[in-house]
């Protein structure tokens, strides 16, 4: 015969095994389709965006994308304004707590932008940017620095330093840059070079360009 | 620069236990420039690894920043914080003092986690960076003289 466990029934509602596990900021605030929402209409807050070019930046469902824009809409999170018989979402600055929101995006999944913008003046030089690490992967908690590897010709610390100085004052960050020419990230991949293949098979958010091409594409002479 | 804020910054790390306050020893600030300078003639000899050339240049770095640190009256044994006293010690911008703790973590991944990257461009600003520390950390000896 069964005896019944005697005392009360505690339930552990899974805390336990996770209270190690560091949770993302954004993650622990939104939902994934409001992160995307207000990534994209947080992180460029001057612009204005159709539902159907917001659902194709954020592949999520039209479904449940049509119901976060609308309560996001009626909280005066965002604006909606018809032009023709297109709907028009855009972040809305009478919004009582527009500020906090950008601040947020950018603190978090708008990290992206900030970079982008910085590194703009660098982009002839740079043939691949992208953030890698906790970051990148999702799983970044308020100290967490930026990991950003730079790939390009002509680059140095110095002046890249300055130019993320400013970015790392905005999102309250440090930036952890590595600069490699396209010959040293290709020469460490083929070397077998454990950063570098950890770092290149980890998730990424891109920047600006690509992956250098595998092998100098002929032997051009512009010099 | 000795201004009235960076004072109150140093003394603020005090408080916060960063810092110790002692009296700048003239001997002591000799001895670690002259260290500097050995090493840091040193991290350009080519016959030499990288991982040895970018510990010398570092650590001529770190005995620079803190000569400047104890000129001012005060000492840490935080290395990182030691750097970071660079922009309320003497003249040294920002994204410098970025720099030199860039290079500070680099050196900790290879002091406690064997991974050094042959890094030969961070290697070069380095150096350079050090050499206008060397010079700036001379001109701040000669005026305590």
């Amino acid at each position: 015969m069964i005896s019944p466990i005697k005392g009360p029934i505690i339930p552990l509602l899974g805390l336990t095994d996770n209270l190690m596990q560091p949770l993302p900021l954004s993650e622990a605030l939104f939902t994934t389709t409001q992160q995307k929402v207000l990534g994209l209409l947080y992180g460029k807050p001057d612009q204005s965006f159709y539902a159907n070019e917001i659902a194709r930046w954020a592949q999520v469902g039209k479904g449940s994308l049509m119901r976060e824009l609308d309560r996001l809409q009626r909280a005066g999170v965002l604006t909606l304004n018809r032009q023709g018989n297109q709907t028009h979402y855009q972040a809305n600055p009478e919004c009582p707590i527009y500020g906090e929101l950008l601040g947020i995006v950018r603190k978090t999944f708008g990290i992206g932008e900030a970079l982008r913008a910085a590194l703009a003046p660098l982009a002839r030089q740079l043939v691949w940017a992208f953030v890698y690490g906790s970051i990148a992967k999702g799983s970044d908690h308020a100290g967490s620095d930026i990991d950003l590897m730079l790939i390009g010709e002509n680059l140095s610390y110095g002046d890249v330093m300055e130019r993320l100085l400013p970015v790392e004052q905005h999102l309250g960050r440090s930036i952890n840059p590595t600069i490699y020419t396209p010959a040293d990230w290709q020469a460490r991949k083929a070397a077998g070079n454990s950063f570098v293949l950890r770092v290149s098979e980890q998730d990424k958010i891109d920047l600006i360009g690509g992956p250098p091409p595998k092998e100098p594409a002929n032997e051009h002479n512009e010099q | 620069m000795s201004t009235m804020s960076s004072k109150a910054n140093l003394e603020n790390l005090v408080r916060s236990g960063g810092l110790k306050t002692e009296p700048p020893d003239r001997k002591e600030c000799e001895g670690l420039l002259r260290s500097a300078m050995d090493r840091l003639q040193d991290a350009r000899n080519p016959a030499l690894s990288f991982a040895s050339r970018f510990d010398l240049a570092y650590n001529a770095a770190h005995a620079l920043a803190l000569t400047a640190l104890r000129l001012q009256g005060y000492r840490s044994d935080k290395r990182y914080l030691v750097f970071q006293c660079l922009a309320h010690t003497l003249d040294v911008g920002k994204a410098q003092v970025r720099q030199f703790a860039l290079c500070h973590e680099r050196r900790n991944l290879a002091e406690y986690e064997g991974y050094m990257d042959v890094d030969e461009a961070l290697l070069a600003d380095l150096v350079a960076l050090t050499d206008s520390l060397l010079a700036q950390v001379q001109q701040a000896m000669a005026r305590t003289n």
